[in-house]
């Protein structure tokens, strides 16, 4: 099973028709599952932007750190496991088309990187957190801060262009 | 009813160089989404600290001082890239009424947000504290979390009920 049959299968499944609105009824359903897509990558987006203005000192100063990112974290990994579910709602609607857009390729990647990046900070920098908690972050840990949120920017442009290009 | 003054604002050079211009539209719808995800996320964690969920280590006057400055900022570029989407696009926003209904929404939460502000930063001992918070702020608190949400949910929606009225 090759990956186009695995795109062609997800594609021809009655979810998808209906998300396509093939079926009567249903022409609505796309522009509802995309608007709870808005909805949820909002708060993916802009929970892990407080964090990331913090770590780069922008705001939020004198702001425990390792609290804020325990009281953000569960907010992210919810909303994100809701975007993910209804983009992927979304995605098998047209899987051959999306999987094929170079737009939506690079959302992913840029997503990617993102995660390596938090993998990276959380291992590295984090660990001494403690020390600078109140404080001024250290480089890596502000340089973590910056890639994070160009990264996210990048998958929110890809994401947005992905609905003109395909 | 405005319809004839769309058409002219369609017909402006502005507009038509907007329109010639195939990336000024995506690219301000991005940058419209990174701003929703900023103003969103900060008012969502205001009015949960309202009522009593999440950001426990800043106080509501701290959380009001840190996060609303970045609200203004935010709603100032979404304005921004609002207006360049209407003038790129007049017919499509004026037509319907959602539109309508999202701009009024906007000036109503914007109000109330000015009006909570001020108010904390008027008597900020008293917010702080749980027992003498005004009730108010509780109804603030879901009125303008409601409001966020259907102001987001109408901004998607223009774009899937401007074909009826055109």
């Amino acid at each position: 099973m090759n990956l186009h049959s695995i795109l062609l299968f997800l594609q021809e499944l009655p979810l998808a028709a209906a998300v396509r609105g093939d079926n009567p009824g249903t022409e609505w359903l796309f522009p509802i599952v995309e608007t709870c897509h808005v909805l949820t990558l909002t708060l993916v987006f802009g929970s892990i932007v407080m964090v990331d203005l913090r770590l780069l000192g922008w705001t939020s100063p004198g702001t425990s750190i390792s609290r804020l990112t325990r009281e953000t974290l569960p907010w992210t990994w919810t909303a994100w496991l809701l975007a993910a579910i209804t983009g992927s709602t979304l995605f098998i609607s047209k899987a051959v088309t999306y999987a094929g857009n170079f737009e939506f390729r690079m959302k992913f990647v840029c997503m990617a990187l993102a995660g390596v990046n938090m993998l990276v900070f959380h291992f590295g920098a984090y660990r001494t957190v403690a020390n600078w908690d109140m404080g001024r972050a250290p480089t890596a840990a502000r340089l973590a801060g910056g890639l994070s949120l160009a990264f996210w920017i990048a998958v929110i442009f890809f994401g947005r262009w992905v609905g003109f290009t395909t | 009813m405005f319809r004839p003054f769309a058409d002219w604002v369609a017909s402006t050079s502005l507009s038509q160089t907007f329109q010639n211009h195939l990336w000024v539209v995506p690219t301000s719808q991005a940058i419209h989404i990174v701003c929703i995800c900023v103003l969103f996320t900060s008012a969502l964690m205001i009015n949960l600290r309202l009522l009593g969920v999440g950001a426990s280590g800043r106080s509501i006057s701290q959380l009001t001082e840190n996060l609303v400055p970045w609200m203004w900022r935010a709603l100032g570029v979404l304005l921004l890239t609002g207006t360049v989407q209407t003038i790129a696009e007049p017919v499509r926003q004026f037509v319907t009424p959602v539109f309508w209904a999202k701009m009024a929404m906007i000036a109503m939460v914007a109000t109330m947000t000015v009006a909570f502000a001020r108010k904390v930063r008027a008597d900020a001992a008293r917010w702080d504290a749980a027992g003498t918070r005004p009730s108010a702020a509780r109804a603030f608190a879901v009125g303008s979390s409601l409001l966020w949400i259907a102001i987001i949910v109408c901004g998607r929606f223009i774009a899937y009920t401007s074909a009826f009225y055109t």
